[in-house]
């Protein structure tokens, strides 16, 4: 031990020589600067991509009108053009106070659940960390029990929300207002406290509901329409919901941009991102309080969609690596193009009828989940 | 204690009676010191003495129950997190990552003290990734994911890390932790050159005593309080260590060596040099002629000894000399690459003089130092101890293989002369420094 600490004292004069030649230097850098440059260039490309879906899922369903018509509808809605009508009016209602809400909606759940996506895994530092984790989904999933349950004297509109919507988005929110609450002592929240305290808080509303369900007689002849609630389908009930939606969804992703870089620091522990100046307590309400609101704003008017949360995320890590600034913003794309594809497939491949939106996200993204990380075989190290 | 000079205003970092516990149980008890600006400390102590928590203390992650943690002169608790980091960078012994970040984007996030969440980087910041990544070394690293990297790797990344941060003050946990001896060797000699060269100020939570004895000049000895602080000669202190680390060990210089080693009990690894063989009475009893490097692993061994020395005269600007300064107990200067002076060689002569002994380190003879050998035989013939030190000497006896090593680096017509009158008038030779301070003794 000793003389092979002697040893060492005569090389490491020696090591810096050793070391990685210099010239390398130069050469590092313009290749790294190319690559930084063409991943914000993926954003547009989303863009176009989504609006190319929303037109597709508007055009397509139990009556198909076609997208120049949709087109030429929308564009009679502006007021500054007029094109006459070569169409049933039947379809200008459908797609106007039907198809339409719907695809917009769609396409907001799937932002929300991708962007909350992002941040929860970011936080809690967790690959694995869903967005309807933290009690949210068995919030929301109990207070649409409930909802269901109350006489349908109750059943009035508040800003173009339904009890059902209104009660699960306060249910989501509750639930995630209590798991912190419980996680939290001493004024600290440790992520790991939070994860456990949101297993538990999930555990007890699902019981809860289970039990709401099998004592109430009311319930009897509307437990089908709560079943299909429960397995997600994208249900907007008027504009102005749509309209708030989107507010509330546009104010998360926002968010979750400006957030990224505390974030990224998260990525590197609690700890050390204190040590680089965020007041980590702080971020970290802020962070769950941003993802609540999008995960309530989604599952108001989607029921429980399970999957887009991870596939989203996991899909522009793997292909832009994993910085916030630019996986908050693309997760939010991706995840729109997801939920409304997978909302035109739930709604064509049984035409007349309709799959469960739930079902469809996890038997279409969970094989394309796995497709991907299989291709990606070692590459891919979230 | 080391005292701030009266350059410094408010030291760079500051305990002030600190104390802290988990609970019922006191961790850190009545802790009292400060970092002058530019100082490289090690803080040692068995584990579980409480040094990651000191350091969390200082860098204001965990709030003292009693005292103050100061922070060039201010409390840590009333500036805020960002200012904080700002001034003072930590290097935690744990860092994990989570999800595949490239070493330049870790490396980026130490830039976060200077920026509000939407402020777009600078050009400033580009050149600070850059130097940071180029003085930790990790350069050719800079596009490979984090996770990916070798221990010693991630740990210089994380120095890297730190360094981008721009902060005055570093404080490290552990940062030889779990990394093999080449690693533990590159992240210190890394340390002390950013030390030297940025004049950063460093704490570091250390579990190697010797490699700590090696490149920290000053040592804390920690045990839910301070023990003991000062050089290396000071703190590691046999009966001080065997207290605290609760098992006995023995302290010197091994044969070959250069610096303390802390030894277990009973194995018969002679050491040729124990303290408390020699004691210094405060003046400079050792007097090192020496330049261009040369002298570098005696000083380092007196130092480590707690042997008070002179050295000089040495060129502004040479190595030895910027060490000598802050080793030697006074050092005599010449401008950059200048010729002895009269002034300089009367001063040699009066440290010459009142030396116990005079130690020559093999330095390249030039017309501009050859009167220092002419002094020094002068000082053998009045009847002084003048000690050759020549590593390349093969045995004492073999006089011709040394003059030949010293013809070798001899720039004049005289020095192989003036070597051999030396070894006429039988001076002492030592063909290591740990034979250099037998001699001594």
């Amino acid at each position: 031990m000793v003389a092979r600490l002697a040893d060492s004292k005569q090389t490491a004069p020696a090591e810096p020589q050793t070391r990685e030649p210099d010239s390398s230097r130069p050469r590092t850098r313009l290749p790294q600067d190319k690559r930084i440059s063409w991943r914000p260039a993926v954003l547009p490309l989303l863009v176009v991509v989504l609006f190319a879906a929303l037109a597709l899922a508007a055009a397509y369903g139990a009556v198909p009108i076609s997208p120049l018509t949709s087109a030429a509808i929308l564009l009679n809605q502006t007021h500054i053009i007029h094109i006459q009508p070569s169409w049933p009016a039947s379809d200008e209602a459908i797609l106007l106070l039907y198809r339409l809400p719907r695809v917009v909606g769609a396409a907001l759940v799937g932002a929300a659940l991708g962007v909350a996506g992002v941040l929860f895994q970011g936080l809690l530092r967790n690959p694995l960390a869903d967005p309807l984790l933290l009690g949210t989904s068995s919030g929301a999933a109990l207070g649409a029990t409930i909802a269901f349950m109350l006489p349908a004297a109750f059943t009035a509109y508040w800003f173009g929300f339904g009890l059902i919507a209104l009660l699960a988005f306060a249910g989501a929110l509750v639930a995630v207002a209590l798991v912190y609450l419980l996680a939290t002592h001493n004024r600290r929240t440790p992520v790991v406290t939070l994860l456990l305290a949101g297993v538990a808080v999930s555990a007890v509303l699902t019981a809860a509901q289970t039990i709401l369900i099998t004592m109430n007689d009311r319930l009897g002849l509307r437990l089908v329409s709560l079943y299909r609630w429960i397995s997600g389908s994208v249900n907007v009930e008027s504009w102005t919901q749509a309209e708030v939606i989107t507010v509330l969804v546009m104010v998360g992703v926002i968010a979750g941009f400006v957030l990224a870089p505390a974030l990224d620091a998260f990525a590197l522990g609690e700890e050390m991102a204190g040590h680089l100046g965020l007041r980590v307590e702080r971020y970290k309400l802020v962070t769950v309080l941003v993802a609540a609101l999008l995960v309530g704003a989604a599952v108001s008017i989607s029921g429980i969609v399970g999957f887009v949360g991870l596939v989203a995320p996991h899909l522009c890590r793997l292909t832009l690596g994993p910085r916030h600034r630019l996986l908050v913003p693309a997760s939010a794309l991706v995840g729109a193009i997801f939920v409304v594809v997978a909302d035109l497939l739930a709604r064509v491949l049984v035409a007349p009828a309709e799959l469960p939106l739930g079902v469809l996200t996890a038997l279409v993204g969970g094989p394309f989940f796995l497709w991907l990380l299989r291709a990606a075989g070692s590459r891919y190290r979230w | 204690m080391v005292s701030n000079s009266a350059a410094t205003p408010s030291p760079a970092l500051a305990f002030e009676s600190v104390s802290f516990g988990y609970g019922a149980r006191p961790v850190v008890r009545d802790v009292t010191f400060q970092l002058a600006a530019g100082e490289m400390v090690g803080l040692l102590g068995p584990n579980g003495a409480g040094k990651s928590t000191l350091l969390r203390l200082g860098a204001g992650t965990l709030c003292p129950a009693r005292g103050v943690v100061r922070l060039h002169g201010e409390d840590v608790h009333r500036l805020s997190r960002r200012e904080v980091a700002r001034r003072l960078a930590v290097a935690p012994q744990e860092f994990s990552v989570q999800f595949a970040y490239t070493v330049r984007q870790i490396v980026e996030l130490g830039r976060m003290p200077h920026h509000d969440l939407l402020s777009m980087p600078q050009r400033e910041d580009a050149r600070a990734i850059e130097a940071a990544l180029e003085a930790a070394g990790v350069e050719h690293l800079a596009d490979r994911v984090f996770n990916d990297l070798s221990g010693g790797e991630k740990q210089r990344v994380i120095v890297a890390l730190t360094l981008a941060q721009e902060a005055p003050i570093l404080l490290l946990d552990e940062p030889t932790a779990h990394l093999d001896i080449r690693y533990q060797i590159e992240i210190l000699e890394l340390l002390r050159r950013l030390n030297g060269e940025r004049k950063l100020t460093v704490l570091a939570a250390l579990h190697d005593l010797n490699l700590a004895a090696r490149y920290f000049p000053r040592l804390i000895l920690f045990r839910e309080t301070i023990v003991a602080d000062g050089p290396p000669a000071h703190v590691l202190d046999a009966g001080l260590l065997s207290t605290v680390y609760e098992t006995p060990v023995r302290v010197g210089i091994l044969r070959g060596q250069d610096h303390l080693s802390v030894l277990p009990p009973g194995q018969d690894n002679p050491l040729v040099w124990q303290p408390g063989k020699l004691s210094s009475g405060g003046v400079a009893m050792i007097h090192v002629i020496a330049g261009g490097g040369s002298g570098e692993l005696m000083m380092r061994a007196l130092a480590d000894a707690g042997v008070t020395f002179s050295a000089g005269p040495l060129n502004a600007g040479d190595s030895d000399y910027t060490l000598a300064q802050r080793l030697a107990a006074s050092s005599i200067v010449e401008p950059p690459y200048a010729p002895v002076s009269a002034e300089g060689l009367a001063a040699a002569r009066m440290r010459m003089v009142d030396a116990r002994a005079i130690i020559l380190c093999p330095t390249p003879l030039g017309p501009g130092n050859i009167v220092l050998v002419e002094e020094a035989l002068a000082a053998r013939r009045a009847g002084h101890k003048v000690i050759l030190l020549e590593p390349t000497a093969l045995s004492t006896g073999d006089t011709d293989a040394l003059l030949a090593t010293v013809g070798a680096r001899d720039f004049t017509t005289r020095g192989v002369e003036l070597y051999r009158e030396l070894l006429e008038s039988d001076c002492l030779v030592a063909k290591s420094v740990a034979e250099a301070l037998q001699l001594l003794g």
